[in-house]
């Protein structure tokens, strides 16, 4: 027996392997006359052998399709990345805080208009928060915009960047006037966003991202000081969005969403 | 050694990967994201790591980074629930754990600080060395020994119904 003592840092490095040879047998000794310390020592085998009966199942299991997706160089987006990314989104404007559904939101007579769940799905969060970051981080940024005075090549350029053929809304007769377009990186490829401006100077922008289809029609949402609405059809998801606005200005925005949905989407 | 050998190396650690997230995080679904993050990682920075140094280490390193940063953000923290044991073991566990011990030793993993868990799992559950855990976590060698003391001790107490706060075992 060796005359160090032994303290309980030394138990735990017994169950770890990590005592030499010789420590390691005067540990072991002097265990075979304590008893209680034995006991521990044997509580915490006992530990180590619970967590591997606990979890050393999954190592067996077959890779689930994200993680195949991710060798292949594809991210999917899973709830944690988009709690993730509204928190990142409310650090930038501190603005996309509670899309709330307020239970009164008033529109002209008339208007059948559907609001947003309290808690929407994940994939129409990442929408909303896309769409809201572009439009109050670039929305009024003109200089990294693609202009011209021909809608048609703004159509093409967006149409070559997004993969497949966009067409460019036509909102003219509405009182919006395009003043460009631009790419916007996101996580399931490029996204284009349109900006126009109202006759007063205030911006308007359209957010379109690829995503599967979800048949999700004209949804009213309302964050602390932006108003969206948003849809899908078989091919991308859209926010028409706007600063929050008066009664009259919600039913304009309501216009020129279904203008877009016209055109655009049936 | 080649991109090619590189990919395989990190192909086989995916199962510890996901085994250690899983443990972690006690969400799946969670814990498969995770798990997707460190590997795209990873694969953008094979050329940094480097031949002869732990793969497996260097790949938790990504992965308690990548934890560390969600964390940071998230501010509000959903705590963990309790999984149900039954559902995360596969096949026939070892006579002398029975369910209800696993059960407790689940809710009682569940209830520690994240710090702790990390420790507990790294060396008791992926075998790491007191000096790899240090390095995947970024702490001292002495800070991963005092905590691994900590928390297994607390653990026992724990299961052994001495807490305080535990239910009093029924003689």
């Amino acid at each position: 027996m060796s005359d160090r003592q032994i303290d309980e840092g030394e138990l735990h490095a017994l169950v770890d392997g990590e005592l030499d040879p010789a420590r390691q047998a005067e540990v072991e000794a002097w265990l075979s006359e304590n008893s209680d310390a034995a006991g521990r020592v044997a509580r915490y085998r006992a530990q180590n052998a619970g967590l591997h009966a606990l979890f050393d199942g999954v190592l067996n299991e077959d890779l689930p399709p994200v993680i195949v997706d991710a060798l292949a160089g594809r991210r999917q987006w899973l709830p944690r990345s988009a709690a993730i990314a509204a928190g990142v989104a409310l650090l930038l404007s501190g603005a996309v805080a509670g899309w709330v559904v307020r239970g009164e939101v008033p529109f002209g007579a008339g208007a059948a208009v559907q609001i947003a769940e309290a808690t929407p799905p994940i994939d129409t969060q990442e929408l909303m928060v896309r769409a809201a970051m572009a439009h109050e981080v670039i929305g009024d940024d003109d200089l990294h915009l693609a202009v011209s005075e021909d809608d048609n090549s703004i159509g093409q350029y967006v149409s070559t960047r997004m993969g497949t053929k966009v067409r460019v809304p036509q909102l003219a007769s509405l009182g919006y006037r395009l003043v460009g377009s631009r790419i916007l990186p996101d996580t399931g490829g490029p996204a284009a966003q349109f900006v126009f401006e109202e006759a007063g100077g205030a911006r308007v922008t359209l957010y379109v991202r690829s995503e599967a289809a979800r048949g999700v029609d004209i949804t009213y949402a309302l964050a602390d000081d932006l108003s969206m609405f948003y849809w899908n059809d078989s091919q991308y998801s859209y926010a028409l969005v706007r600063e929050l606005e008066d009664e009259t200005g919600r039913d304009a925005l309501l216009k020129a969403a279904k203008a877009v949905y016209r055109q655009i989407s049936e | 050694m080649s991109t090619d050998n590189k990919r395989e190396l990190l192909i086989a650690e995916i199962p510890r990967l996901r085994r250690y997230a899983i443990a972690l995080l006690r969400d799946r679904v969670a814990a498969d994201d995770l798990v997707q993050d460190v590997v795209l990682r990873a694969l953008d920075r094979l050329h940094l790591w480097r031949d002869g140094t732990n793969m497996r280490t260097w790949l938790f390193t990504i992965m308690h980074n990548l934890h560390a940063n969600d964390m940071r953000r998230l501010s509000r923290t959903a705590d963990t629930q309790p999984l149900d044991a039954a559902a995360l073991s596969h096949g026939t566990p070892p006579e002398q754990e029975s369910a209800v011990e696993l059960s407790q030793l689940s809710n009682a993993i569940a209830g520690l600080p994240t710090a702790q868990r990390q420790v507990l799992l790294l060396v008791g559950l992926e075998g790491f060395s007191y000096a790899d855990a240090a390095e995947a976590l970024d702490v001292p060698v002495g800070t991963v020994m005092s905590r691994l003391s900590r928390t297994r001790e607390d653990l026992r107490r724990t299961l052994d119904g001495e807490n305080v706060s535990q239910i009093r075992r029924i003689k």
